[in-house]
């Protein structure tokens, strides 16, 4: 049960009786003993900023030291991707951390020129959105040709073809070792362990310093459980799971309960990130895409998809970003200029800000109204009109500035601009600004738009 | 079948058991008042019942202490004749009487034990031995030896302009002088003292000073006698500064610019648009000063020293200080704990003694000032274990919880509409304002009171509230304040139309006719009003439950609810609690874990002006709370959100309040 | 050591809400859709029960839109000239529902203002071809929506169809529409999950019984808001099933709508980044990933647009439906 504010503080100088002569000495850098408790219940401090606590109330107040689930990092050429470290079911209860990996699966008996090929589409694809290049996080080389040295060649073909991380799907150590090898520099994923090989596995890992997959047949978590006890045991800590669940209903089920047990019944040997193989359980790739998606949502921490083209990448990077998103930021849309109802040169033009909220609720008044107009979207950090002009963060030169870099100048032939009645008192300013612009004051609701419009257009 | 006689009117009617007295009134042709329609809300059908009470039966007594039963008072519309009675009914006037559920501003008292000998502004009468050539003592220390051998005064300090004026006060008053002295600052505990004004000959009987609360929206103030300690004046009006910005945030963007230049002038003192503002505030205090000077036979010159509160921005912006900072982020203001100002007034432009002591008192961060700490002061709520919840409806909101260990507060822009302001026939409490509003359930037909019994002018805080919460219990607004045209039981009266009717800011519901008022024309409450008064409950509500929420603590678990503000002389609990606006602690025991202060700002600027050990509680006060700043999570928006509802969108939080709606 | 699954009990349930009346029950349709009454979170079928699968609605209009994506025009052809053969291709793609979307003049070629009376015979005209249930969702203009779905109301009597959209706004003509010709609403508010309590309660409180309510709580398209949407649809799901009984009901959803208006779904080769890809994949990729995310945020009714998402998304429904055994 997690501490409030108060339990905390009462464990602190300031909440002692008699107060402690350290009480609110505001050396920890907090104005007071109990501001600096409700830092700490919400984990944005330290307790070792606090230098009078007493060893009694510090041992009281320090957590379960370890995360619930395992922090796993890959790396490759200074890039690193870090999976786990996740303490919530909903991304509503505080937020997902970090987006699973994104990976596809090439087999090293599908000759070198295929794995090369693959290697460079998935090694060189990127697509922006809104502003921030996304791009898919490596492959995983399957060992499908019996042939240690082969599998090395694709291995090396594959890290030649760009920074990408690596997933080693072979159980034969002596190929383990062979793409070990040619993977210098790098640390993979080496996949999978098994009840039959996790000895000879867990040698290789060790010794490699590389992550572990470990697998349990058909959706056994118990002897998963076991299996990655046993491991951890042979000194083996930083361990992925495959519950070996391949469809819908029973991935959702075996990653819901992965994560349940983790987090909820603190299950040390499940307290690890999940890899997943969505094309293994699609049957074509519309499915694969489909189960990627349930698998980014649903608690998956790295994803190998059978399938690569770019039009299922883009919307699956997007899916992981937007699920991966924080929900305490202010969700914001990006700026720019929208129409609405095709509007044409004569129709309105209106800014406003780029808080989700504020711009929706702007949108819905304009198209429910069945008006063609132009809705300019500020920058203004994601915040609501009156909150961003009152933090100075959508004044007269940041609309000013919207204005210059949209292409409302070009698409509208008038030069008249319509901003929110909250900032009526930004009117005068902002004609200095955009000279040859007529500002006109809008009201104050978005949903007197539509009547503003029709009276005043 | 029993008889029922009605006096004074000497009527009488014969009823069938069971009937009620209001039944048995009408039957032979007694009036009795009912504003609520008989539904046994109102409490104003109230009349003295002898007879035993065998022969009377009472559904309800909810609106009767029992002292009032004790006496024979019965609801005529909840009361069953069950026997032959006489009842007396009396006259309206006895009958506009205080409902359990209405609280009182509580009296303003100078502390217990009260002297003036404790008080740091002293006037100190001396008559001392004019100089000779035998004593050549200059005038200046002259004085320093008179005031030092009566009362053992030393070290006195004066400025330029009393060493000017010394020679002459002394000879015209043959030396025989009142000294105004300051013997201490709650930053200079050791002095030095510091002659403030020598008055020709004796002039012990007063001493005043002022105590003033500088509101975003309501300036008041309080003239003191310092050798009594008693409030002998007040005074409240608009502050000035509305005209540059409604809320906070307008006036600092206002004061940072230069005037007729849109160039930000970035913190600059010289702005002359921030150097308007401190006009515009001063301007309004003195003309309260004069208002209240007026009233107690004072000259404003007269008035020695000025304790202040207000919130941070209109701190700043009385002293001319630069606010600037306070609104962008780190926020920092740039005082809060402001040194003692000897002499400021001048500086000022106060309209009281050019030398008097200007006393700010300390806010805690940059959104929760010296009203909000004179609040706790003024409370009590820090020196007892009992955990309580203080409440400042006003402009801002502030909300602080806790007790003797710890303290927290928070802000959040509620808005006016309580005071009046932003709702289109709002009003301040005074006279001529509706101060309660009853409407009759089947008819929707409003009852009201004003202040003073004069014809409406508007409607002020407590009359808003009053008017919501009828409007939602009868169903004539549903639970998200939109109004319902369809409502049955509304009629078209010939030339007047019906209560609830299109206006131009949407629907409206009228209150009070033009030919009733004082201004007239209708008095009205529109939609956009509604939501106005939706919104300012809902920041309420949603900075104390957030409060709350953040430290861990439950609603529940609070002994009293702390409610200031400047809306009014009293509060109607139930009533704001029917709105949502305070959290539902249950009827009856729970009606009275509520306390309502009136203007705590202002009753703790008083405190801390005549006692010197409360100006030191009040610093401590400050340095101890903990400010939450409610916009770093979405827990507010929440809160917010959930709270623009009437009662409230989760109606298990509000189990006492049943409306028409559902 | 042992491992159980963790089975988490719940004290509330959805609501049950059945959409179209048989000729026994008043109607003519040939069968009805009931959506609702889980017991737990979104598929979590070894803890609790999902009487009935999540519905997948297709959106037909009135007359041709003007603005859909040409992906769209090409996949319909010409049943998109005349909702009664639209609504029979709709059926034949897999429809359990159809959603009869009136156009409003900016949807129209000829920018005409839609009438009481058209709105009414397109209504029946659907109502003729197919048997399937119907929800029929007004143009998006607060006026016209009320005149014209008043007249449908009228028109379709006994039908229990659902009118769309109710917003707190305007909630007062659709539910007394609702409530005198034995109709659903489908009750919209803005991504917030006390709004859309707000508006449940006022709908209640008007008398219309809630199995005759769906909570719509407006969710953008992938990429574009739907993180938002979907919180709040996880929320108000978890809300109701902890006994909140102003949030349990069925969730409509539209990504049909929401998907095909973005760049993605109308732009094609040319106008867009190589990085996007093939432009028919993309733009269903984008109405079905859209749809199964919001699936498992527990949306009961999905409106699509495209025939080849319809085939799908259902066929995601019948593996998620199928309890844990789609597997291996």
């Amino acid at each position: 049960m997690p501490l409030s504010g108060l339990d905390i503080y009462k464990l602190l100088p300031g909440g002692q009786k008699p107060p402690h002569p350290k009480a609110n000495c505001k050396e920890c850098g907090f104005p007071t003993c109990l501001a600096f408790a409700m830092k700490l219940a919400a984990k944005q401090a330290e307790l070792s900023a606090c230098k009078y606590v007493s060893p009694e109330a510090a041992a009281r107040l320090s957590d379960a030291a370890a995360p619930p689930i395992r922090l796993i990092t890959l790396s490759a050429n200074g890039h690193k991707l870090e999976v786990g470290n996740e303490t919530v079911l909903h991304r509503h209860e505080k937020t997902f951390y970090h987006p699973p990996g994104l990976f596809v699966r090439v087999n090293d008996g599908d000759g070198l020129e295929r794995v090369r090929a693959v290697a460079e589409q998935v090694s060189r694809y990127v697509v922006d959105y809104v502003g921030m290049p996304l791009s898919l996080d490596g492959l995983a080389v399957a060992y499908t040709s019996g042939d240690p040295e082969q599998y090395a060649e694709a291995v090396a073909a594959v890290c030649k073809a760009g920074k990408k991380m690596l997933i080693l799907m072979a159980q034969d150590v002596a190929a383990l070792r062979a793409a070990l090898a040619a993977a210098a520099g790098r640390t993979p994923l080496i996949y999978a362990a098994t009840a039959d090989n996790w000895q000879a596995l867990a040698e290789v890992a060790k010794a490699a310093r590389v992550p572990l997959a470990v697998r349990a047949p058909d959706g056994n978590l118990e002897a998963l459980a076991n299996l990655t006890a046993q491991i951890a045991a042979a000194g083996v800590e930083d361990l992925v799971l495959d519950p070996g669940a391949r469809g819908f209903g029973d991935s959702l089920l075996a990653l819901t309960a992965i994560r349940r047990l983790a987090l909820k019944q603190n299950l040390r040997s499940l307290g690890y990130p999940v890899i997943t193989f969505p094309g293994e359980g699609a049957s074509n790739s519309c499915q694969e895409a489909a189960l990627a998606g349930q698998h980014i949502a649903k608690y998956a921490g790295y994803i190998v998809l059978d399938h690569f083209t770019p039009a299922t990448a883009y919307a699956l990077l997007v899916l992981r970003t937007n699920i991966y998103t924080d929900p305490q930021k202010p969700i914001q849309v990006e700026p720019g200029l929208y129409p609405i109802h095709n509007p044409g040169p004569d129709a309105p033009l209106m800014v406003t800000t780029n808080f989700s909220i504020t711009y929706f609720s702007v949108r819905n008044e304009l198209e429910s109204s069945g008006r063609p107009g132009w809705l300019l979207v500020a920058d203004a950090e994601g915040m609501s009109v009156l909150t961003a002009w009152a933090a100075g963060k959508f004044d007269a030169e940041r609309i000013a500035k919207a204005v210059k870099e949209s292409s409302a100048a070009s698409k509208v032939a008038h030069r008249r601009l319509i901003i929110p009645g909250h900032v009526a008192v930004l009117m005068g300013e902002l004609e200095e600004e955009l000279p040859g612009w007529t500002i006109h004051v809008g009201p104050r609701e978005a949903v007197d738009l539509p009547g503003f419009l029709k009276a005043a257009w | 079948m029993p008889h029922v006689l009605f006096l004074p009117a000497q009527r009488s009617a014969e009823v069938s058991v069971g009937a009620s007295l209001l039944e048995a009134a009408q039957a032979c042709g007694v009036e009795i008042h009912i504003p609520c329609g008989g539904q046994g809300r109102c409490g104003r059908c109230a009349v003295v019942v002898q007879g035993g009470d065998g022969r009377l039966r009472r559904r309800s007594t909810i609106r009767l202490s029992p002292a009032d039963i004790a006496a024979g008072y019965a609801l005529a519309c909840q009361s069953l004749v069950l026997g032959d009675l006489a009842v007396v009914v009396p006259p309206q006037e006895e009958i506009a009487r205080h409902l359990v559920t209405a609280k009182h501003a509580v009296a303003v008292e100078p502390p217990a034990g009260y002297t003036v000998a404790d008080q740091p502004l002293q006037a100190f009468f001396l008559a001392l031995d004019p100089p000779s050539l035998a004593d050549q003592t200059d005038d200046w220390s002259r004085l320093q030896r008179g005031l030092a051998g009566a009362y053992g005064v030393s070290g006195l300090t004066a400025d330029m302009d009393l060493l000017r004026r010394l020679g002459e006060v002394l000879r015209s008053a043959d030396w025989q002088v009142t000294a105004v002295v300051e013997l201490d600052a709650w930053d200079r505990p050791a002095g030095p003292p510091r002659l403030v004004d020598l008055l020709p000959g004796r002039r012990t009987d007063a001493l005043h000073a002022i105590a003033v609360d500088i509101g975003t929206t309501t300036v008041s103030l309080f003239l003191v006698d310092l050798m009594t300690g008693r409030v002998v004046a007040r005074a409240a009006d608009y502050n000035d500064q509305i005209r540059r910005g409604e809320d906070i945030i307008s006036r600092i963007v206002y004061a940072s610019r230069k005037a007729g230049n849109s160039q930000p002038a970035a913190n600059s003192v010289n702005s002359a648009n921030l150097v308007e503002l401190q006009a515009l505030v001063v301007g309004t205090i003195n003309r309260l000063v004069e208002q209240a000077c007026r009233r107690a036979g004072v000259e404003p010159k007269q008035v020695y020293k000025a304790t202040v509160v207000g919130n941070p921005t209109m701190i700043h912006l009385f002293l001319g200080v630069p606010p600037e900072q306070i609104r962008l982020a780190p926020y920092i203001p740039a005082l809060n704990q402001v040194p003692s100002l000897p002499g400021a007034a001048q500086a000022l432009g106060l309209a009281i003694h050019p030398q008097a002591t200007v006393d700010c008192l300390p806010g805690v961060a940059s959104y929760v000032g010296a009203d909000i700490t004179a609040g706790v002061l003024s409370s009590g709520m820090h020196r007892s274990e009992a955990l309580r919840l203080f409440i400042d409806i006003g402009t801002n909101g502030e909300t602080v919880l806790g007790n003797a260990d710890w303290l927290i507060c928070c802000a959040c822009s509620a808005g006016p509409a309580f005071e009046g302001a932003g709702v289109e026939h709002g009003t301040r409490a005074a006279a001529g304002a509706i101060e309660e509003v009853w409407i009759n359930g089947d008819t929707g037909e409003p009852t009201y009171r004003t202040v003073g019994n004069l014809p409406p002018k508007g409607l002020c805080g407590s009359g808003l509230i009053s008017l919501l919460a009828e409007l939602f219990l009868a169903g004539l607004v549903d639970k998200r304040g939109r109004l319902n045209q369809g409502w049955p039981g509304l009629r078209d009266r010939p030339s007047l139309g019906p209560r609830v009717r299109r206006g131009d800011h949407g629907l409206e519901y009228v209150v009070a006719w033009a030919e009733e008022t004082a201004i007239g024309r209708d008095i009205v409450l529109t939609e956009v009003d509604i939501d106005n008064l939706l919104r300012t409950k809902a920041a309420i509500f949603a900075g104390f439950t957030s409060l709350a929420e953040a430290v861990g603590v439950p609603l529940e678990a609070v002994e009293e609810v702390l409610i200031g503000g400047a809306f009014g002389q009293h509060i109607n609990v139930e009533k704001a609690v029917e709105i949502g606006l305070l959290p539902d602690l249950g009827t009856g025991e729970g009606w009275s874990r509520f306390r309502f202060l009136g203007n705590t700002a202002l009753n703790g600027a008083y405190l801390a002006l005549v006692s010197r050990a409360m100006r030191q509680e009040v610093r401590n006060i400050a340095n101890k709370m903990t400010y939450l700043e409610l916009s770093a999570d979405n827990r507010f928006y929440e809160q917010f959100m959930s709270a623009m509802f009437l009662p409230h969108t989760d109606a298990r939080l509000f189990p006492s309040v049943a409306s028409r709606n559902t | 050591m042992p491992v159980t699954i963790p089975q988490t009990k719940y004290a509330g349930k959805v609501r049950e809400v059945t959409i179209g009346a048989t000729r026994a029950e008043g109607g003519t349709r040939s069968r009805t859709v009931t959506v609702g009454g889980e017991t737990t979170l979104p598929f979590l079928l070894h803890e609790g029960e999902m009487p009935h699968p999540p519905a997948v609605a297709v959106e037909i209009c009135d007359r041709r839109p003007a603005d859909w994506s040409p992906l769209l025009y090409e996949a319909w052809g010409e049943a998109v000239n005349d909702p009664a053969t639209w609504a029979r291709a709709a059926e034949a793609a897999g429809a359990d529902l159809v959603l009869l979307h009136l156009t409003g003049p900016v949807q129209r070629a000829d920018g005409s203002t839609p009438t009481a009376q058209e709105a009414r015979q397109a209504v029946r005209r659907v109502l003729e071809a197919t048997g399937l249930p119907l929800l029929v969702f007004g143009p998006g203009i607060a006026d016209l929506d009320n005149e014209l779905l008043v007249a449908v109301a009228e028109e379709a009597a006994g039908e229990r169809l659902v009118l769309g959209v109710c917003e707190d706004k305007n909630y007062r003509t659709l539910v007394a529409a609702a409530l005198a010709h034995g109709h659903l609403v489908d009750g919209r508010t803005p991504m917030d999950v006390n709004l859309a309590k707000q508006l449940m309660i006022l709908i209640r409180d008007m008398g219309l019984p809630l199995e005759r309510v769906l909570m719509d709580p407006s969710t953008g398209a992938l990429g574009y808001g739907i993180e938002y949407g979907y919180s709040v649809m996880e929320r108000l799901r978890l809300a109701a099933l902890n006994g909140d009984a102003m949030t349990q009901q069925p969730m409509l959803v539209t990504p049909g709508e929401e998907a095909w208006r973005l760049k993605e779904a109308k732009v094609g080769d040319g106008g867009v980044p190589a990085a996007w890809g093939d432009w028919a994949e993309r733009a269903i990729t984008w109405e079905v990933l859209t749809a199964t995310t919001l699936l498992h945020a527990g949306a009961d009714v999905v409106c699509l647009r495209h025939p080849a998402s319809v085939a799908e998304v259902k066929a995601v429904i019948a593996r998620l439906m199928a309890g844990g055994k789609d597997g291996k």
